[in-house]
């Protein structure tokens, strides 16, 4: 974490060496029910920071491995899906795939149930205790459990999701690649600035409610921004920027790119989930040397 | 290219023959129940020109709902009203967008969504197939009924004008709203996106997707009760409640939908009851439903209908 500014670099220092005084301890349940002919399905239970006990879902491919992966990391959202909603289930058939809920989301909502919106400013007055400093590291011990896996190749792992997707592949270890939407943690205070859509209307909600904490979620919102953590993203990267002219479009995210030591390719979103969800299912398949990609989108997707 | 959409697909959902009268007894229930709405102000999500509320009220088998209610805090005396639905995974949202455009808007969360989950908690994925082998029981029965008593609530408030409701939403959010313009006769313009819960068995075959495919997951493990799981989605399928639908309503889909499959999306269309009824089809368009391009067509659409704009 060298490349990283000193104080964002002591304060997830601190994090990571707190989340390695706590063993994950998995727990693995098979789950008939989403369990397929090509794919058996686990519940896992695993501890993070804390201490505190998460949930994923695992699904494992049917055959001998091993397999590319893909890490869903913790969603804004309080359902956890086991894979994404209008995933084709066949993409269980080719990728080890292993979806967690952070805490409060559900199946991780004891003692702690997020709310949404809420989860964004709680606690975000001050760094140290910012809900989202156990998130991250619930999501990186999230990447570690994935790659302890025997089932999984080593070459082939995808980190999959919003900011925390780009933040785990920079404070963990062992994601090969990262596919990552930013939404929450770019240029968040200024950007919230310029808009009154959720999630990031939370933050407006909440400078208008308190608006002397202005500087601490300034200073707190720092130790998450993305450019912080880019000089640490090693993993090969796909961008999902905003359509053009967005608050997240890809010349927003062009300091992000520029920062990232190998660069990332960025795809502008055409404001279709079809034709972003393509690009993205094509491009993992193609990182992961899956050459027939068809067999595994879903049926409208096909040639 | 992905192959081109039937558009002449036709549903192999059949309505039962009692379907009137499950409903119209499961209404009975309901009706004997007080709504005894609470309105609760958030001074923490309001701002100058929106004014944030917490609503709960009461509903079927007496599960406390929870919605957001938002109005302009400049506003007529009695201003046209949303009723916004949400999607199946989605937490329903602080409808400050409706509020924004002019009007006073409620978004709803059914029983077992985040805020509506003490009571009644099935969760995702189960709760497309939670008692899905009895229609008594069946999750959606009492979901239903939780949406369309948002419009009670509604009616029961000084700010909003009775005939001037509308219904929106998308994916199990465009479901909803099928099922409450059916059966809701005060809902007098109604926009549903990319609908979800249309054409149930019909969907399972097309699609092998969540949430859809939790159905598949739950036939696989139990093949000898598919005839009792057909018997209960059929009261259930926003096809068969098309018909009873009058008022104004534009429909879009994505041709290249992954979640809820375009077929039976045109198939719920042409059983659509009202005369004034349009469909909007996006090629190129997933889930999305060709959002960027029919978010404008739905504001027109509300303006004219709640709004009296041309």
């Amino acid at each position: 974490m060298s490349l990283m500014p000193p104080e964002v670099h002591a304060y997830w220092r601190e994090t990571l060496d707190e989340l390695a005084r706590y063993p994950a301890r998995p727990e693995l349940e098979a789950i008939p029910l989403r369990s397929t002919a090509f794919a058996t399905l686990y519940g896992v239970r695993l501890t993070s920071i804390g201490p505190y006990r998460l949930f994923g879902y695992l699904s494992i491919p049917s055959g001998a491995g091993p397999f590319p992966a893909i890490y869903y990391a913790p969603k804004y959202q309080s359902v956890l899906e086991i894979i994404p909603q209008g995933t084709a289930n066949l993409q269980r058939s080719r990728y080890v795939v292993f979806s967690l809920a952070g805490r409060g989301q559900r199946n991780a909502d004891s003692p702690y149930a997020a709310m949404f919106p809420g989860l964004l400013t709680d606690g975000i007055h001050d760094a140290a205790t910012y809900v989202f400093r156990s998130i991250v590291a619930d999501s990186v011990r999230g990447l570690e459990f994935l790659s302890s896996r025997r089932e999984v190749d080593s070459a082939r792992v995808v980190v999959v999701g919003n900011d925390l997707a780009l933040i785990t592949a920079a404070l963990g270890s062992g994601a090969t690649h990262a596919v990552a939407a930013p939404g929450l943690f770019y240029q968040t205070a200024e950007l919230a600035a310029r808009t009154s859509t959720y999630p990031l209307e939370e933050i407006n909600d909440y400078l208008r409610t308190f608006p002397a904490r202005a500087e601490a979620v300034r200073r707190t919102l720092a130790y998450y921004d993305l450019r912080a953590f880019a000089p640490r993203v090693s993993a090969r990267t796909l961008l999902m920027a905003g359509a053009p002219g967005s608050l997240l479009d890809a010349q927003a995210l062009k300091p992000l790119v520029d920062a990232m030591p190998g660069g990332a390719t960025v795809h502008e979103s055409e404001q279709s989930t079809y034709r972003d969800g393509l690009y993205s299912e094509r491009w993992i398949a193609a990182q992961c040397g899956i050459t027939d990609v068809q067999s595994i989108l879903p049926e409208h997707w096909r040639d | 290219m992905p192959k081109t959409v039937q558009a002449d697909y036709r549903s192999t959902v059949r309505k039962p023959n009692d379907f009137d009268a499950f409903w119209q007894d499961v209404l009975r229930q309901a009706a004997a129940i007080p709504l005894q709405a609470a309105v609760l102000p958030d001074p923490s999500r309001s701002s100058d020109d929106i004014e944030v509320f917490e609503v709960f009220y009461t509903s079927l088998d007496h599960v406390r709902i929870a919605c957001w209610y938002c109005r302009p805090t400049r506003r007529a005396e009695r201003s046209p009203a949303i009723m916004f639905l949400p999607g199946y995974q989605m937490d329903p949202p602080i409808p400050k967008e409706w509020a924004r455009k002019g009007y006073v808007a409620l978004s709803v969360a059914p029983r077992g969504k985040l805020r509506s989950n003490r009571q009644f908690n099935p969760g995702y994925p189960n709760l497309l197939t939670h008692n899905i082998v009895d229609r008594h029981t069946y999750a959606y029965r009492g979901f239903y009924v939780d949406a369309w008593r948002g419009i009670d609530f509604l009616l029961s408030r000084p700010e909003v004008d009775g005939a001037r409701i509308g219904v929106a939403g998308s994916s199990q959010g465009g479901g909803l709203v099928v099922t409450a313009a059916a059966m809701r006769p005060e809902v007098r313009a109604a926009a549903a996106g990319v609908p979800y819960l249309c054409g149930f068995m019909d969907a399972i075959e097309l699609t092998h997707t969540y949430p859809y495919e939790e159905i598949n997951d739950y036939l696989r493990l139990h093949p000898e009760r598919r005839t009792e799981v057909e018997d209960t989605l059929a009261y259930f399928d926003g096809i068969n409640f098309a018909d009873r639908i009058t008022c104004p309503i534009v429909v879009n889909i994505g041709l290249q939908d992954n979640v809820c499959p375009p077929e039976t999306g045109y198939a719920l269309f042409d059983r659509i009851g009202s005369r004034d009824k349009q469909l909007f089809p996006y090629d190129g368009h997933g889930h999305d439903g060709g959002r960027s391009r029919h978010g404008a067509i739905m504001d027109r659409f509300f303006a004219q209908h709640l709004r009296g704009e041309r």
